[in-house]
């Protein structure tokens, strides 16, 4: 089956795609200047000190940093440049934010790759298995756990696996080392408690979805047709109930994958001193660093955007009944 | 016992639920002879349906359950045999046609992989030669560009295409029995019409032994040699056709030809039978049917009736003939 129609309809998309960062650009770059606060305000303390003033030395610190001027000139000088690949100056690690991102986007994605991995192909395995045998105290037992995961808040649960498994055990040690290679046995394990925090709500999400879709599918009338063929029951439920029962899943996995861009990622990073991008953010919302915070905002931003095209095109392979036109 | 490629005997399957137990099929015999089509009949509810699923094990188990009975096949007996066993037979040697095809059908597999996968499961041939087969199979359904239909899904044939469809599948492997549940409900009167056609080739050209279940005593008269009428789970009369129609024994069978039709007639109201199917939960004691029968006699609310073989071809439950 020829998907010509897919081409002009991810063009669309596309176009779409940037429309909402330059509005989300926009806002984003607003807000962060109509604070009260400035770029200058973390000198304060050293500038008093050395008993200058502090007026004249704030007007002198914003001056550099160019925000002292009207918002709109500030807004168009931060486009022109980033029409250019020019993503401006982080002021508060005096960099290219470029460089930034560079760096430190790797421990992101690999933090969110790992919980990713770890939270999909457990939670369908449980779920499926919770499905096939619902109404079981194996089945029981899962949903009850499940929910305890979506209910427990993620930064509670890394404090406590760090009191329990770092602090009283002694079994994982609570900091990534950036010096040695990204998967050295060192760094991942390391990463076993961030990735246990980041991934259990989505793991007990998709033990819930996973065994709601399986249900949904498991008593159709194909199934029956299934098994009237003769297949072993591996079969009947790893293709022909599964193949059906993938398309909510893909939703929410992918859904998941841009929220937890934003949220999750964002505090087990903070709370396990993992230096990614979340890290980066949260350093430079606390020394007004504009940039930097438009730039993490608008990466937050395409991934999202991405994933979702990404959703919508895996959707019309798995299911041959969908077209957008 | 040669002739005989399939026999029922007293087959009770039950289902389990919060509410009693369904005793869904509770005492069915028949025997499925060699090259024949024998017409299982009934209203809905009788069990009809169930008890096609039983003989190859496939309602839902929990809360299904064979609890009494033999279903005797090739020195087997499919109410016990292991599930490993039955799947051997399961689309092989015994396959299956759904009533309806719009459901039956896998929705995101091609028709030529739900087809090829269940070749390739029992032959012993590659998916070359699985993929002939398949094309050949719909053509000889009436399948135009069947080399094509292969790389669709479901939901691009007509209705009538995709029961074409499930009969091509059931017969991808050769199967000695075919059990064709309603194959003619959920589609119109052409469609019906060529699909019955289809089951008439099959007839004529397979040695096939169908068990063709329906309730349209019309389809049976064009279809089928022998009958059996069903009625509260289990078989009420059992007789060639013919018979059936001309000189039915049993009050229900003799109700069931009543409300066909007749064209010659003109009628104000369509006759019909009083009452409704009983509650399978609580059956009428004794004779299922003495709710609604016309000839209900003081015996048949207390005993259930004997099986009474009136001649050499026809049997009937019913007090009437003791």
């Amino acid at each position: 089956m020829g998907k010509s129609w897919l081409r002009g309809y991810i063009t669309k998309r596309l176009i779409y795609a940037v429309i909402i960062a330059w509005g989300i650009l926009t806002v984003t770059f607003i807000l962060v200047r109509v604070g009260p606060t400035s770029p200058a305000d973390r000198y304060l303390a050293n500038i008093a000190a050395g008993g200058h003033d502090v007026t004249q030395a704030v007007a002198a610190i914003e001056a550099r940093y160019g925000v002292d001027k009207p918002i709109l000139v500030q807004y168009a000088d931060y486009m022109g440049n980033l029409f250019q690949g020019n993503w401006g100056w982080s002021f508060s690690t005096s960099m290219p934010v470029t460089e930034l991102i560079k760096t430190h986007w790797i421990y992101s994605f690999q933090l969110i790759l790992l919980s990713s991995l770890f939270a999909a192909f457990l939670g369908i395995l449980i779920g499926i298995y919770s499905a096939v045998k619902q109404y079981t105290k194996a089945d029981y037992t899962f949903t009850f756990f499940s929910f305890v995961g979506i209910s427990i808040p993620n930064f509670w649960l890394g404090i406590m696996l760090i009191l329990i498994f770092s602090v009283k055990l002694g079994l994982f040690k609570t900091y990534y080392d950036t010096t040695l290679p990204l998967f050295s046995i060192d760094n991942l394990k390391a990463l076993v408690l961030p990735v246990i925090t980041l991934g259990t709500g989505m793991l007990a999400g998709y033990v819930r979805y996973t065994r709601s879709a399986m249900l949904d599918n498991l008593r159709k009338a194909f199934v029956t047709t299934a098994r009237a063929k003769g297949l072993p029951e591996r079969t009947v439920i790893g293709k022909h109930v599964f193949r059906n029962a993938l398309l909510p899943l893909i939703t929410i996995i992918m859904f998941d994958l841009g929220s937890i861009v934003f949220g999750g990622a964002y505090l087990t990073e903070i709370i396990f001193g993992i230096p990614g991008l979340g890290q980066v953010s949260f350093n430079a919302i606390f020394a007004n660093d504009y940039p930097v915070v438009i730039a993490v905002t608008l990466i937050g931003t395409f991934i999202v955007l991405l994933v979702n095209l990404i959703t919508d095109i895996t959707y019309t392979y798995l299911d041959p009944r969908i077209r957008y036109d | 016992m040669d002739n005989v490629s399939l026999k029922v005997s007293n087959l009770r399957t039950h289902f389990l639920t919060r509410r009693g137990i369904v005793k869904a099929v509770d005492g069915v015999d028949f025997e499925l002879r060699r090259g024949e089509c024998l017409c299982l009949v009934g209203e809905s509810g009788c069990g009809k349906t169930v008890t096609a699923l039983s003989i190859l094990r496939l309602f839902d188990s929990p809360p299904g359950k064979i609890v009494g009975g033999q279903i005797s096949y090739d020195g087997l007996d499919l109410a016990k045999c292991s599930l490993r066993q039955l799947r051997q037979i399961r689309g092989k040697d015994i396959a299956i046609v759904f009533q309806e095809a719009q459901s039956a059908l896998n929705p995101v597999l091609t028709i030529g992989d739900q087809i090829i996968e269940q070749i390739k499961l029992h032959l012993p041939l590659d998916y070359s030669m699985a993929r002939d087969r398949t094309i050949s199979l719909l053509s000889e359904m009436g399948i135009p560009s069947a080399k094509r239909v292969l790389s669709y899904y479901p939901h691009q044939l007509s209705g009538g295409m995709k029961q074409r469809v499930l009969i091509a599948m059931s017969l991808s492997c050769d199967p000695q029995i075919l059990i064709a549940d309603e194959p003619t409900t959920a589609v119109d009167v052409t469609i019906k019409a060529q699909i019955l056609d289809i089951f008439h080739e099959l007839k004529a050209s397979r040695q096939l032994s169908t068990i063709f279940i329906t309730h349209d005593l019309a389809v049976v008269a064009e279809i089928g040699d022998r009958a059996v009428i069903m009625y509260g789970g289990k078989d009420v009369e059992t007789a060639p056709v013919s018979e059936i129609i001309n000189n039915p024994k049993h009050p229900y069978t003799s109700g069931l030809i009543e409300c066909l039709p007749d064209v010659s007639k003109t009628a104000d109201r369509l006759a019909s039978i009083p009452g409704t199917t009983p509650n399978p939960i609580e059956m009428p004691k004794g004779c299922a049917f003495h709710p609604r029968c016309p000839k209900a006699m003081k015996i048949c609310k207390q005993q259930e009736p004997p099986e009474i073989i009136t001649s050499k071809e026809h049997k009937v439950s019913c007090h009437l003939y003791t």
